[in-house]
């Protein structure tokens, strides 16, 4: 089996749209959780508050391997059987791969940060959590935003 | 409904009569004392009363002070005893009640109770000094183990009259050097090894005082560090196996205390009895501070919903006629608590308001108008029907089994409703875990056509949106301000109905000109506060670039469709990873836990952001298009216990 470059460009988008989210999610949950264990060495039943904080940087990754899955499953490679994609359409594979790989990868790291700020916001008010989480929440949008585009540009390539 | 309407009582009472009055208020639940003395504090400060009632407030506080004592060594107690008793979980069979004559009967008895509670004090020092006692021997034995080759009780070395005993850690390096140096320069003196450890050696060394300089400056030079056992008595092997022996005992002695706190251990129920009596009391003697004094008159004030007048009116003059009460409805002043009330199927959405802020007093409580949105929302977001099926098992279970109250029996409520709204949407969109059941979509599947759903979801914000301009014209003509309405509301909806018209061919004419209207009204409107024509005009220009406004809070709407593409896509990548590994027996066990495992784990970080971005929705789009926040919750003085329901004090 020969790969033409539109199949190597396309696969190539759909590394980078799992990839670029997953680090940047890996990332921000890490930040919440170092802030989180500080947290529940004080106060262990907060574990719960904390862990909701800590799964909102998480999304980002999701929406990424969201993203390349569909991508995967345009050129057919879950069927098994490669479709044939012209250079042209490779490029235009990878360009729609591009918001979520790059808007996923930064905005999980900033979600992150303020999700991490949100831990303080359980130890001194745990009542007021929803706040925390409605500030995380602020920054996902562009998230959510950048997978919608992603999967519209997708939908709209004819292969 | 809605938010509750509340009436101000004024009470003057009698001095004496004011622990029975407050008691019976205490037990109806339904009134708010008012703090009333700090105001008074600071109009008379000067005031030779001042000193007299400050003495009374010290009294007070120290009464207070001796409650709050009290219930810490309860709870101790209680928590101490905690592990040695079977108790039923609170959450399943509810509190135990206790019945006004058991009361006083643990009352009358009180002394003998706290003798206990003193017992249990006295085991817990007794257990933390066994445990120093165990932590010293253990480091004892780890420092003696190394010697235990050494024969000569302990005492014994040190110097006799003509050589010197040394119990010496060297290097393992050094040892070979010095037995050299020793014999090149003949020195008197004998190194016996006795233990070895990684990198040094446990020796016993021997001198003759003769040559005692010579030693200690090649005990320097080989960095030889010389033990001190002055305070041991005996060979290190006679004390290892004290020590041991003595933990043995300590063991034995922890079974003891052990089996003396299960004979204690009766006494958790009247701890935790006494524990909420006194937590009753202290809130009871807290609401005292509020409540102003005179020589034999006391005043109060207090809030109470406006429906449960009578039964204050009774309750009170049921314990007393030297009365004055006086029921009033709240001024513009004042700052009344917010109690909410609604219907059943909306009350469990309260919980997103509250998690938010709780509406103003006078504002509009958004419960009745944000609830459907929220439901629908959710399960837009979730849609897979399997999924709404399990969410709702779950929390109907936990409804119907636990014994749950307040915020967490509304929160387990409202998923038990969005379940059922995420059942609907899977339904609609077709998915039972994902593609696992092959169900045809009763409208649609969203991966096949994502573009008709992204136009549902924002016709949807445009829905909610509106619902939001109209219940902020709908504030305003309350407030009796319909010119206001009609000019910042009427002519919003008026240029954005245009502009939604203008956007379907059949209907762009008539929407060209509504949008001209309404923006023409708006310029001309909307800068009516400034002075000077040319101020007002420019107000009215910048106030059009609120359109942007409204425009994104449409597109925020598209993560209706996304979230929902999300649980969708994700499910179908578990079955299709499930799939591949079916085949031989193991195959299909393994293709089960992936399955499970992984449709679980979907389930739950979809919840989460299900729940999230539906709350985020009513909190960003909706409320700030009308809402006012900033109440305080209603928090009556009432029985409030931890442990057990008392039903009459």
């Amino acid at each position: 089996m020969s790969l033409t470059l539109g199949q190597v460009l396309a696969l190539f988008g759909a590394a980078l749209a799992v990839g670029l989210p997953g680090i940047g999610s890996a990332r921000g949950v890490g930040i919440v959780g170092e802030s989180a264990a500080g947290l529940v060495t004080e106060d262990p039943g907060k574990f719960g508050q904390a862990l909701i904080l800590q799964a909102l940087p998480g999304t980002q990754g999701i929406y990424g391997f969201l993203a390349g899955f569909l991508t995967i499953q345009k050129i057919g490679l879950l069927a098994g059987t490669l479709v044939n994609i012209t250079p042209y359409q490779g490029w235009l594979i990878f360009a729609s791969c591009m918001p979520i790989a790059i808007v996923g990868f930064l905005s999980a790291i900033y979600q992150g940060r303020v999700a991490a700020a949100g831990i303080g916001i359980v130890s001194k008010r745990p009542e007021e959590v929803a706040k925390g989480i409605t500030f995380a929440a602020m920054v996902e949008t562009y998230a959510v935003l950048a997978l919608l585009a992603t999967i519209l540009m997708l939908f709209g390539i004819n292969v | 409904m809605a938010i509750v309407n509340m009436k101000k009582m004024h009470l003057l009472g009698l001095k004496r009569e004011k622990a029975t009055i407050l008691r019976a208020l205490q037990k109806t639940g339904v009134v708010e004392v008012i703090n009333i003395v700090e105001e008074a504090a600071v109009e008379d400060i000067e005031q030779a009363g001042e000193v007299q009632k400050n003495y009374v407030n010290q009294e007070l506080n120290r009464e207070l002070q001796e409650l709050e004592t009290k219930l810490a060594e309860l709870n101790f107690g209680i928590d101490f005893l905690k592990p040695y008793v079977k108790s039923t979980n609170p959450l399943i069979h509810g509190k135990p009640s206790i019945k006004k004559d058991e009361l006083s009967e643990i009352l009358s008895k009180e002394s003998s109770i706290l003798d206990n509670l003193q017992a249990v004090f006295d085991l817990d020092k007794q257990l933390s000094q066994l445990k120093t006692e165990e932590t010293r021997l253990i480091g004892q034995i780890e420092m003696l183990s190394p010697w235990r080759a050494l024969d000569i009780p302990l005492e014994e070395l040190g110097e006799t009259r003509k050589t010197v005993f040394e119990a010496a850690v060297m290097p393992r390096k050094s040892r070979a050097e010095l037995d050299r140096i020793i014999t090149e320069e003949g020195l008197l003196a004998e190194i016996a090894t006795l233990g070895e450890s990684q990198d040094d050696v446990y020796t016993l060394v021997v001198y003759h005082k003769e040559h005692k300089e010579n030693m200690e400056k090649l005990f320097k030079e080989f960095s030889v560090n010389l033990q001190d056992f002055s305070n041991f008595e005996g060979t290190p092997k006679e004390l290892i196996k004290a020590a041991e022996k003595r933990i043995e005992d300590i063991e034995v002695e922890r079974g003891t205390i052990k089996e003396k706190s299960k004979e204690l251990s009766d006494n958790l129920r009247y701890f935790q009895i006494l524990y909420d009596y006194y937590t009753v009391e202290k809130d009871r003697k807290s609401a005292f501070l509020k409540v102003t004094d005179t020589d034999k008159a006391f005043s109060m004030q207090a809030w109470l919903p406006e429906e449960h007048e009578e039964l204050v009116k009774s309750t009170v003059s049921k314990v007393t006629d030297t009365v004055y009460m006086e029921f009033s409805a709240p001024t513009d002043e004042d700052d009344m608590p917010v109690l909410l009330s609604n219907a059943k199927l909306v009350e469990p959405f309260e919980v997103i308001t509250e998690l938010y802020s709780l509406p103003d007093p006078r504002g509009l409580d958004p419960n009745l108008y944000m609830a459907p949105f929220f439901f629908v929302f959710f399960g837009m977001m979730l849609s897979d029907a399997g999924y709404g099926i399990i969410m709702s098992l779950l929390a109907g279970y936990a409804l119907f089994r636990f014994k749950l109250a307040g915020s967490g029996k509304k929160f387990t409520a409202m998923l038990f409703l969005c379940g059922i709204s995420t059942v609907i949407w899977g339904a609609i969109f077709g998915g039972w875990f994902g593609d696992l059941i092959r169900v045809k979509p009763m409208w649609i599947n969203p991966l096949d056509n994502p573009l008709s759903v992204l136009i549902l979801s924002f016709v949807m914000g445009v829905v909610q949106i509106y619902v939001g301009i109209i219940l902020n014209a709908y504030k305003n003509i309350r407030a009796g301000k319909v010119a206001d309405a009609l000019m910042d509301q009427g002519l919003w909806l008026v240029l954005l109905t245009g502009l939604l018209m203008f956007v379907m061919p059949e209907l762009a004419t008539v929407g060209k000109y509504m949008a001209i209207f309404g923006a023409v009204g708006l310029i001309l409107t909307q800068g009516r506060s400034q002075k000077g024509i040319i101020k007002k005009f420019t107000s009215g220009v910048l106030s059009l670039y609120d359109i942007t406004g409204y425009l994104s809070d449409v597109l925020s709407y598209s993560r209706l469709l996304a979230l929902g593409l999300t649980t969708g896509v994700i499910a179908t990548v578990i079955n299709t990873m499930a799939k591949t590994v079916a085949g031989s027996i193991i195959g299909y066990i393994v293709m089960v836990l992936i399955i499970v495992g992984g449709h679980v784990f979907n389930l739950a970080i979809n919840v989460l952001g299900a729940y999230v971005h539906s709350s985020r929705l009513q909190y960003i789009e909706f409320f700030s298009k009308f809402y006012d926040s900033g109440g305080r919750a209603f928090d009556p003085l009432r029985v409030k216990t931890s442990y057990v329901d008392l039903e009459d004090i």
